[in-house]
């Protein structure tokens, strides 16, 4: 068993290392080892899930660690909310981190996201676990999707992504502190994306029937008081920099496939 | 707390109230004296209509708003000004699109009240009735009781269903939202969903950047609408929040 197991993961890496090797510019063509995308430190990864949202939020949402059999309740909530560390898997599908181990999504669902987000989580999640190709796990979401056994967003469905800690990976880094809310998939020019000066982007990821609404002007406001306090992150320490760029897609090449999507962002004002 | 006045006010389509002290308490009472019926129609109306084609239009960025259809106050109700080809369509609201009462109504016969919103498509199919319906029912000289209970009706027979994603620009610059210190309140974007209690979005607790508008919320309208800072103006200037 144990040679089985040591003789996959050889085959694994070796894959890994066959794609570094073919394609530079691609340094994570497949799964690196589960180990290298957990978190050693538990109390670390709960304190990671709780940084996305303002304390008075994440206090009393229930809080997920990923384990080696998937996420696992590592905090019991009060208020429906629930934060998660988010890995790389949860990228869109044309993602050159799909499979980069260091990337960290935390994130605060409201309940109603709770409830129709967090099971794709769970799915993508089993299913990268379960050693499939990003095809096949493509595949097996769009199916999932189309048998209606992965629900759409419910109404309000919405999460907090405020942390100063997460790492989209090289190219974004932590990116911009954004809230995203999540609707049943609809047409981009709807919410008025793509355009000069939009403070909002619009991502319709393939295989997911979902339009994914995502405003990075945030600025966290406090009622503290009375007062309105600002800061762009929810830890209110850092300056917000609008870090990532415009662009759109409307399709990319997967395994022999090409798959559509539709990405559109317009906040940044220089283009 | 030293700040013995920290609230922002009613806002054409939508209102945040922050009442925490009896300086505004005090305040709210004189502006519901000062405003306690409607002001001859004259006061609400632009006389200029190109200014208010272009107030309308400030309240999204140019690139939405420019193919979106207008319209203006006139002495019957909104007019078409210009037609849209993208589906938004803006206007300016006034006064009575705030709360019909509570702190947030202060502002409800306020004249002076503009507030240019340009509604994503789906809102202009789902939220824009209920300001042609109030307008209706205010320019028919009704009370807030009579109207009321017009827009009760209106929600039983003739209301579309709210649309999932529906939503709106408010970031106009021009946009005067209260009689305080900051007329134009702030830039920020407004997302409609059926009823919920607003903790389900967080809204209102400390460090959150999401605010939930008293505009409806089920008094009698069976929508909430959740505010959220835009950060800018719809010309590109910043509009960081304010320490108030």
């Amino acid at each position: 068993m144990i040679a089985l197991g040591v003789f996959a993961l050889a085959i694994v890496l070796g894959e890994w290392g066959q794609a570094q090797a073919q394609d530079p510019k691609t340094p994570y063509a497949s799964m690196a080892p589960l180990d290298q995308y957990l978190m050693v430190d538990r109390d670390a990864e709960i304190a990671m899930a709780r940084s996305p949202a303002p304390e008075a939020i994440s206090r009393d949402a229930g809080v997920l660690v990923l384990g080696r059999h998937g996420y696992e309740t590592a905090v019991k909530g009060k208020n429906g909310f629930v934060s998660v560390v988010e890995r790389s898997w949860m990228l869109p599908y044309d993602d050159p981190e799909f499979w980069d181990p260091k990337v960290r999504l935390p994130l605060c669902l409201n309940p109603p996201a709770a409830r129709s987000h967090l099971p794709l989580t769970f799915n993508q999640t089993e299913l990268a676990f379960s050693g499939m190709s990003k095809t096949q796990m493509f595949d097996r979401t769009k199916t999932a999707f189309d048998k209606s056994e992965l629900p759409v967003p419910e109404p309000g469905s919405m999460c907090y992504m405020l942390s100063k800690q997460q790492n989209f990976g090289p190219k974004y880094g932590n990116a911009d502190p954004h809230l995203m809310f999540w609707f049943p998939q609809k047409d981009h020019m709807n919410w008025g994306a793509d355009f000069p000066a939009s403070p909002v982007d619009v991502h319709q990821y393939s295989p997911q029937p979902i339009t994914e609404f995502v405003n990075f002007s945030v600025q966290v406001v406090g009622r503290t008081g009375g007062t309105h306090e600002c800061s762009p992150t929810s830890d209110h320490n850092a300056h917000s920099v609008m870090t990532m760029r415009r662009r759109s897609s409307k399709s990319f090449r997967l395994g022999s496939r090409t798959v559509s999507q539709a990405v559109y962002t317009g906040r940044n004002r220089d283009g | 707390m030293n700040r013995r006045i920290v609230g922002t006010i009613t806002l054409g389509s939508l209102v945040l109230v922050v009442v925490l002290s009896t300086a505004w308490q005090t305040q709210a009472q004189d502006a519901n004296a000062q405003y306690p019926s409607m002001a001859p129609l004259d006061q609400y109306l632009m006389t200029d209509r190109n200014a208010e084609i272009a107030l309308a239009r400030s309240a999204a960025p140019e690139a939405i708003s420019r193919d979106a259809e207008v319209l203006v106050l006139g002495r019957h109700g909104y007019e078409t000004a210009v037609r849209g080809k993208n589906g938004f369509v803006c206007v300016v609201e006034r006064g009575w699109m705030s709360p019909f009462d509570g702190d947030g109504a202060v502002n409800f016969w306020n004249p002076k009240i503009r507030g240019p919103i340009c509604f994503n498509p789906p809102a202009a199919r789902s939220i824009l009735p209920l300001t042609y319906k109030r307008t209706e029912m205010v320019l028919a000289g009704q009370s807030k009781a009579q109207i009321i209970d017009v827009i009760k009706t209106f929600i039983k027979q003739g209301l579309p269903p709210l649309e999932p994603g529906a939503m709106s620009y408010m970031m106009s610059k021009e946009q005067y939202l209260t009689d305080n210190d900051h007329h134009n309140w702030m830039a920020h974007l407004m997302f409609y969903t059926p009823l919920m209690d607003g903790v389900v979005w967080g809204a209102d607790l400390s460090n959150s950047p999401v605010m939930l508008n008293p505009q409806f919320s089920g008094a009698p309208e069976p929508i909430d609408v959740f505010m959220v800072p835009a950060g800018w103006w719809s010309d590109g200037t910043a509009d960081p929040v304010r320490v108030r």
